[in-house]
């Protein structure tokens, strides 16, 4: 150990500098893993992950194993084919915050879990066969 | 929205074709989250919406070409570039750039298309200066590139449920990747440092 401290004590600015950075870096590092680990225990007791703007209806309804068409009806939209359109895009055409829409589809999720909900509604006008499964 | 966030709802619009053109443009160097977007694309193949075959031919081409014009760039007149600004910041860098490419060729292209993925374009640059072999750059890239993408892909159609989720873990995990990498250079460096006063010392 007093070796050590001996050399360090001849160690140049430069010389400290990369061992700081190596100091820096390890920690940053650690911290990274840290998260990683306590996200996949998080990941792993936990089913559903948070809503997002770049989500859109299909991948939600996925996401959260409910019917498309609950959460179409909860937004008041219609269920175009392969409606491509994110959170983002359907809170602009409504006047809504991004906030707002995902509140309402949560609150739709929860209705549509709580036993003995109703059935998703019917589906729209017929169109492709995979009408409403959009991503 | 964040710009990973903005690509990705762009993703679910546009589909392939900008799958296809942030890839290639992400493979010439500039850092968008193309690994989330393939996960995500991932996912969308599970839901239905995209055919597996298209979007790994899609996203293998697009960074094969990436990293081909990369490659082609450096080949062409990174050399004489690189001298040029080497003669203002010293020329050793570009000496030790070609010799890590000499020294690991084959299995460096490969790693860093799929396992150490910031270090390929770099490589693809130093490749190029170096003139290593086209055609072996060519087969280790598409090689590295098709496990990259089919990699991320499955993951993204495995945990389709969970794309928010595995893109953390995975945003994490990439930093980690990078902090190991550099920690790792800066550990060797400092281990040099000691050695080199163990002899001042005594």
């Amino acid at each position: 150990m007093h070796k050590l401290v001996e050399r360090l004590k001849g160690f140049s600015w430069q010389q400290w500098s990369v061992v700081a950075a190596f100091l820096l870096v390890s920690a940053f590092t650690g911290l990274h893993a840290f998260r990683a680990v306590r996200n996949a225990a998080y990941w792993s007791h936990h089913r559903d992950e948070p809503i997002r703007a770049w989500m859109n209806v299909g991948y939600v309804a996925h996401s959260y194993h409910v019917p498309p068409p609950v959460l179409y009806e909860a937004l008041g939209m219609e269920r175009l084919p392969h409606d491509k359109r994110p959170i983002r895009v359907i809170a602009r055409e409504q006047h809504r915050s991004v906030n707002e829409v995902i509140a309402i589809l949560q609150e739709a999720i929860v209705r549509a879990r709580q036993p003995g909900a109703p059935p998703p509604p019917p589906p729209g006008p017929p169109g492709p066969p995979n009408q409403g499964r959009a991503p | 929205m964040s710009i990973t966030d903005q690509l990705l709802a762009a993703l679910l619009v546009y589909g392939l074709w900008l799958l296809f053109a942030v890839i290639a443009i992400a493979s010439i160097g500039v850092p968008f989250p193309v690994t989330l977007m393939l996960v995500v694309a991932g996912s969308f193949v599970e839901q239905g919406e995209m055919k597996l075959w298209e979007v790994i031919a899609v996203a293998s081409g697009a960074a094969v070409l990436g990293d081909q014009i990369g490659y082609g760039l450096a080949r062409w007149r990174g050399r004489k570039v690189a001298l040029a600004v080497a003669r203002k910041f010293g020329e050793s860098g570009i000496a030790k750039a070609e010799e890590f490419t000499r020294r690991w060729g084959g299995a460096g292209i490969f790693l860093s298309r799929w396992l150490v993925t910031w270090l390929g374009p770099w490589l693809n640059v130093t490749s190029g200066m170096a003139r290593y072999p086209w055609r072996r750059f060519l087969f280790w890239d598409v090689l590295g590139e098709v496990l990259w993408v089919a990699l991320y892909v499955m993951l993204g159609k495995i945990f389709s449920d969970r794309v928010q989720e595995l893109m953390d873990l995975l945003g994490n995990l990439g930093w980690v990747n990078l902090g190991v990498f550099v920690a790792a250079v800066l550990g060797w460096k400092t281990v040099q440092y000691l050695r080199s006063q163990r002899s001042v010392v005594s």
